[in-house]
């Protein structure tokens, strides 16, 4: 099972094991992780489970659909490069011990 | 054991649709779920059991083929799940997200806003609802669409007979023939533009219902333009003059957003929740299941009470109060799940970017005529009714 690691707006770090194939908005909520709020449960519609990623494993999740990129401008905390929506990224090993920070509306 | 449902037998129809909020509060107390007999229905009304709800459509479902929004409007997407739902609304998406209100929309809704805005200026007083909220909604909403040429007053009879005849769970004869009136407009409406959207791709509603892969059946397209119709207009409108009505009750509050524009986003978030234009939709139990410890069976219809869920004092504190600056936490105006409002973007940039802002920039010292005439009514879809205002001409 990889190993998450939430980094929170306040700074803390909160690993979480998660399941292969389950999305991190999802790890991220029955880990009860703040900051991912999920409005519309993974349908890439509210643009509230915002996340950070490090740059070079961006790669390696695949390309961001026309509608998650077009979401990310409007997410509340400034689009990075490093934007995703959680729910629009599953869990797998390479994303085994990797940062995933929430960051600070 | 499970509690029993407890049942609330002594509210009136007409109480709820006065102010629903005081009954509201009443059956959150009472239980995680409370049959209120006025209403025929089974009401959740706490943050977190509609928030949990939400999360689990495999068990509390959007079907319902008898339900009277499908009678009256078809099979459409606000009545279906998973992979159905979300095809359908793939199909409208593209024309409803931020960055293409931003870029496509925005303008035109400019330009209608001004125009409106235009005809009243002079005045010095007006009705809002009727000079401003309702043809500014309307023309945004038709625009959209794909609906070039219909008048704005069409668009608001067709969205009300819609609604109405959605409602109509007395069997009204009367309001069964003005939806059936209304349905058979937008149809005939559809068939007359389709040839234009098919011809020259665009970013409507209609086109990309067209360009959608699959592209939709004409009978998708009736449905759920019929949805966006019933489901975008009121609801705008309303908002509209919601924000209005607490701003000018809080000049304090408006004087601070005036001075800091950033402000405005977060005004309309908590206008809506305040009064939310949609007070309640309705789920279907897939199985016989606990909500927060009462057994509910399966095949029961709940209530999701949002308009409730607003107001829930175990999240927000002096919940009736229009206050701005209160501490930030997410609200359920847009509902929550895979249903979450496709308009939300809209109506975001339309009343709080657009709107509203120039309201107050244009009716100069703007206040509400007599402030005991404010009419606000109605408990799953709420709003002002009647919002007399004069200003500084
Ligand atoms: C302040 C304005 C609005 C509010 C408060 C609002 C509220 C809502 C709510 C609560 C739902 C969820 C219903 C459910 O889960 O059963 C919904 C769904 C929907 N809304 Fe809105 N709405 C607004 C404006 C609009 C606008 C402007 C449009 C169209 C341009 C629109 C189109 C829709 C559609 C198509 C759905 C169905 C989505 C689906 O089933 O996937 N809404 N709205
Ligand atoms: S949960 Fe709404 S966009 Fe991801």
């Amino acid at each position: 099972m990889p190993t998450i690691r939430f980094l929170l707006a306040d700074g803390a770090e909160l690993a979480v094991e998660a399941e292969s194939g389950r999305t991190l908005m999802e790890t991220a909520l029955e880990n009860s992780v703040p900051g991912i709020i999920a409005e519309c449960n993974g349908s890439a519609a509210c643009a509230t489970c915002h996340v950070v990623l490090p740059e070079d494993i961006m790669s390696a999740l695949g390309p961001i659909s026309e509608h998650e990129n077009d979401m990310l401008d409007f997410a509340e905390a400034p689009r990075e490069p490093g934007s995703r929506l959680s729910c629009q990224i599953r869990v797998s090993d390479a994303l085994d011990n990797v940062s995933v920070r929430i960051p600070a509306a | 054991m499970s509690e029993a449902v407890k049942v609330v037998d002594d509210v009136a129809f007409e109480d709820l649709l006065a102010n629903p909020y005081p009954v509201f509060k009443r059956v959150r107390d009472l239980g995680p779920v409370v049959k209120v007999e006025a209403a025929n229905i089974m009401m959740v009304t706490r943050f977190d059991d509609i928030m949990a709800i939400e999360r689990d459509p495999e068990t509390f479902s959007s079907v319902n083929p008898q339900s009277l929004l499908n009678t009256v409007i078809g099979p459409n997407l606000m009545r279906k799940d998973g992979d159905d739902h979300a095809r359908e609304r793939a199909a409208i998406d593209p024309s409803l997200r931020p960055g293409v209100v931003k870029r496509c929309w925005a303008d035109p809704m400019r330009v209608i806003c001004d125009d409106v805005i235009a005809q009243i200026e002079h005045k010095g007083e007006a009705e809002l609802f009727e000079d401003l909220a309702a043809p500014i909604a309307a023309r945004a909403l038709a625009d959209i669409l794909g609906f070039d040429g219909v008048d704005w007053r069409t668009m608001a009879l067709w969205s009300q007979s819609l609604i109405d005849g959605s409602g109509n769970y007395s069997h009204n004869p009367e309001i069964a023939r003005k939806a059936k009136k209304a349905a058979s407009g937008v149809e005939s409406a559809v068939d007359r533009m389709l040839p234009h959207h098919r011809d020259i791709p665009n970013p409507s509603m209609l086109s990309s219902m067209l360009q959608a892969d699959p592209p939709q059946t004409v009978e998708q397209i009736y449905a759920n333009i019929k949805v966006a119709i019933g489901g975008g207009l009121n609801e705008t409108r309303d908002s509209i003059l919601t924000l209005i009505l607490g701003l000018l009750q809080n000049p304090d509050q408006l004087a601070r957003i005036r001075a800091e524009p950033l402000l405005w986003g977060q005004a309309f978030e908590e206008a809506v929740r305040w009064i939310s234009p949609i007070g309640m939709y309705p789920r279907r139990l897939t199985r016989d299941v606990e909500i927060s410890g009462m057994l509910v069976r399966k095949g029961e219809q709940v209530g999701l009470c949002v308009g409730a869920a607003n107001h829930d004092d175990r999240r927000f504190s002096d919940p009736e109060k229009f206050d701005v600056f209160r501490e930030k936490k997410s609200h359920l105006a847009f509902g929550a799940g895979s249903h979450f409002c496709a308009g939300t973007w809209v109506s975001r940039a339309l009343v709080s970017q657009i709107v509203v802002p120039t309201v107050f920039e244009r009716l100069r010292n703007l206040r509400l005529k007599d402030p005991d005439r404010v009419r606000i009514r109605g408990w799953v879809f709420r709003g002002p009714t009647h919002m007399p205002v004069i200003w500084d001409v």
